[in-house]
């Protein structure tokens, strides 16, 4: 598919207002209020701890807010986690695959659990293990491969049921270079194609991949707008030292 | 349907690639026949005393009715394999929730469209089954040399039934513990002190009303196998194991609905 046979309609994908979710006296999330236009990749920029995983958590369903509202493509996660969850991908990081499944056995699993079965089960997997170059691994056990081949499965498990929406949390971390390099050139060739948000603490990868990012600390968005805006101007690692600093004028939020 | 079958498929995979399953079942099989044989003989020399002395008054071919193989070797053996559950079970059952947490995996389940109903119920299934699977093992010794003993098939099925449902109860009590915590160890140890805690309720008698003794005797999981042990099925003991499971799959549903709320 190409940029433009995209599935890029009209309204947000994703859209939250007010959005709050506390972990006992902690804000995780803070008022957040975005919106995620149909085939962009949008980034989720922060250090760690700024409630980047927390969102895409609430995205998927798995956390329910403590306030405000999400809708992705319409529905709520918090209300209908199964209505959402079939209509997304979730790239989770690496530890969160079955370590003990083959490669293909995890797949038809990963298929099988998204309601694929039969000739278009066999058909997703086969076309999985071609596309994410896994073919060569799939009775290997997912615990004995590489981190870079991992990722690559946890890629490929996210796109068997052709979701237009697709969420990828820390793609490349703990990866090596080479191995960052391939799992960038996947999520590349996904721009235009779908609905992505990535993740991400990694600058460059933010730069290379999104269109629009939103940069979030301590639970809060601070800023959110076109990439090379956000992105474009003097050295990258003062965007989180600003934003950490700008954070902290706006009260403590330890 | 298809969501579900992939979901046992996986547990299934995931408890028979776990060397624990080979080991509690070896474990089972090789008490269950020690304890057997130690009172195949215990009866055997009995048997050869009577037959060969005079003993507290009976003659030599005068053997009391309650040295049978029935009440010598089958029922203490029953007896004594009800209380050996209450270790292996929960070594069996401690991985099924705490795993799947402890290793971030819960997330990649729950997230891909499964109900938490299907997830529950796929490793209820699972670990009932090798449950079943358990005592099939273990049954194989004492069954072998009861067809001898004229036993009878009803009993034998009773006995059966109600050992399979007191592991059924036992695993429900572990599931219910993997469900609560992130730590194998701590859902083992407190599946196991809470199943010896309701196994038998029998020692506070001497110090409860007669009215407490009985509701506690009512939610204690022995009397309620002895009576399967005794050859009696009973509506009200199938029940209470049925409700255990019941509770504690609604506690398990619950645990994995909370986490959503509490993180």
């Amino acid at each position: 598919m190409t940029t433009s046979e995209s599935p890029v309609g009209t309204g947000a994908h994703v859209q939250a207002r007010e959005l709050c979710r506390r972990f006992g006296d902690h804000d995780a999330l803070d008022r957040v209020s975005l919106e995620i236009a149909r085939g962009e990749t949008f980034g989720l920029l922060g250090a760690n701890g700024a409630g980047k995983t927390t969102f895409i958590r609430l995205c998927t369903g798995y956390l329910v807010p403590t306030s405000g509202s999400l809708r992705v493509d319409g529905i709520s996660p918090a209300e209908y986690p199964r209505g959402v969850q079939a209509r997304l991908g979730y790239v989770t990081e690496t530890s969160r695959l079955y370590p003990d499944l083959r490669v293909q056995g995890f797949l038809r699993f990963a298929g099988g659990a998204r309601g694929l079965h039969g000739p278009a089960l066999d058909e997703a997997v086969e076309g999985a293990l071609d596309r994410f170059d896994l073919a060569g691994v799939a009775r290997r056990l997912v615990g004995n491969l590489s981190k870079g081949y991992q990722q690559r499965v946890s890629l490929a498990q996210a796109f068997l049921h052709d979701p237009a929406l697709v969420i990828v949390d820390e793609p490349t971390s703990g990866l090596d270079p080479l191995q960052q390099g391939d799992v960038r050139e996947i999520l590349a060739e996904l721009q235009g194609q779908r609905t992505v948000i990535l993740c991400t603490h990694d600058l460059a990868e933010a730069r290379a991949l999104t269109s629009r990012v939103a940069v979030l600390s301590h639970g809060r968005l601070l800023r959110t707008g076109p990439t090379e805006e956000i992105l474009g101007e003097g050295d990258p690692l003062d965007l989180f030292r600003r934003a950490v600093s700008e954070d902290a004028l706006h009260g403590d939020r330890t | 349907m298809t969501r579900f079958l992939a979901l046992l498929r996986k547990e299934l995979a995931a408890l028979f690639l776990s060397p624990i399953a080979y080991g509690v079942l070896t474990m089972v099989a090789l008490v269950t026949a020690l304890v057997f044989f130690e009172h195949l003989s215990l009866y055997n020399k009995i048997l050869f005393l009577f037959q060969t002395t005079t003993m507290g008054g009976f003659e030599s071919d005068t053997i009391p009715n309650h040295i049978n193989l029935r009440d010598t070797v089958f029922n203490p053996v029953m007896d004594q394999l009800s209380l050996l559950l209450v270790i292996p079970i929960p070594l069996v059952t401690m991985r099924v929730f705490a795993e799947e947490r402890a290793r971030g995996t819960e997330e990649t389940l729950v997230t891909t469209g499964l109900s938490i109903t299907q997830i529950v119920a796929a490793k209820f299934a699972v670990t009932f089954g090798f449950a079943l699977l358990m005592m099939m093992v273990s049954f194989v010794y004492p069954v072998t040399a009861i067809a001898q003993g004229g036993l009878g098939a009803q009993h034998l099925v009773a006995v059966f039934l109600g050992l399979t449902l007191l592991a059924i109860g036992i695993a429900s009590i572990g599931l219910a513990c993997s469900a609560f915590t992130t730590s194998q160890i701590v859902a083992a140890a407190a599946a196991v002190a809470l199943a010896f805690l309701f196994y038998d309720f029998g020692w506070t008698h001497a110090f409860v009303s007669e009215d407490f003794a009985a509701f506690l005797d009512a939610i204690s999981l022995r009397p309620h196998f002895r009576r399967f042990a005794e050859g009696l099925v009973f509506v009200s003991d199938i029940g209470f194991f049925a409700a255990l499971a019941v509770v504690a799959f609604v506690l398990c549903r619950f645990a994995l609905n909370l986490r959503r709320v509490v993180g």
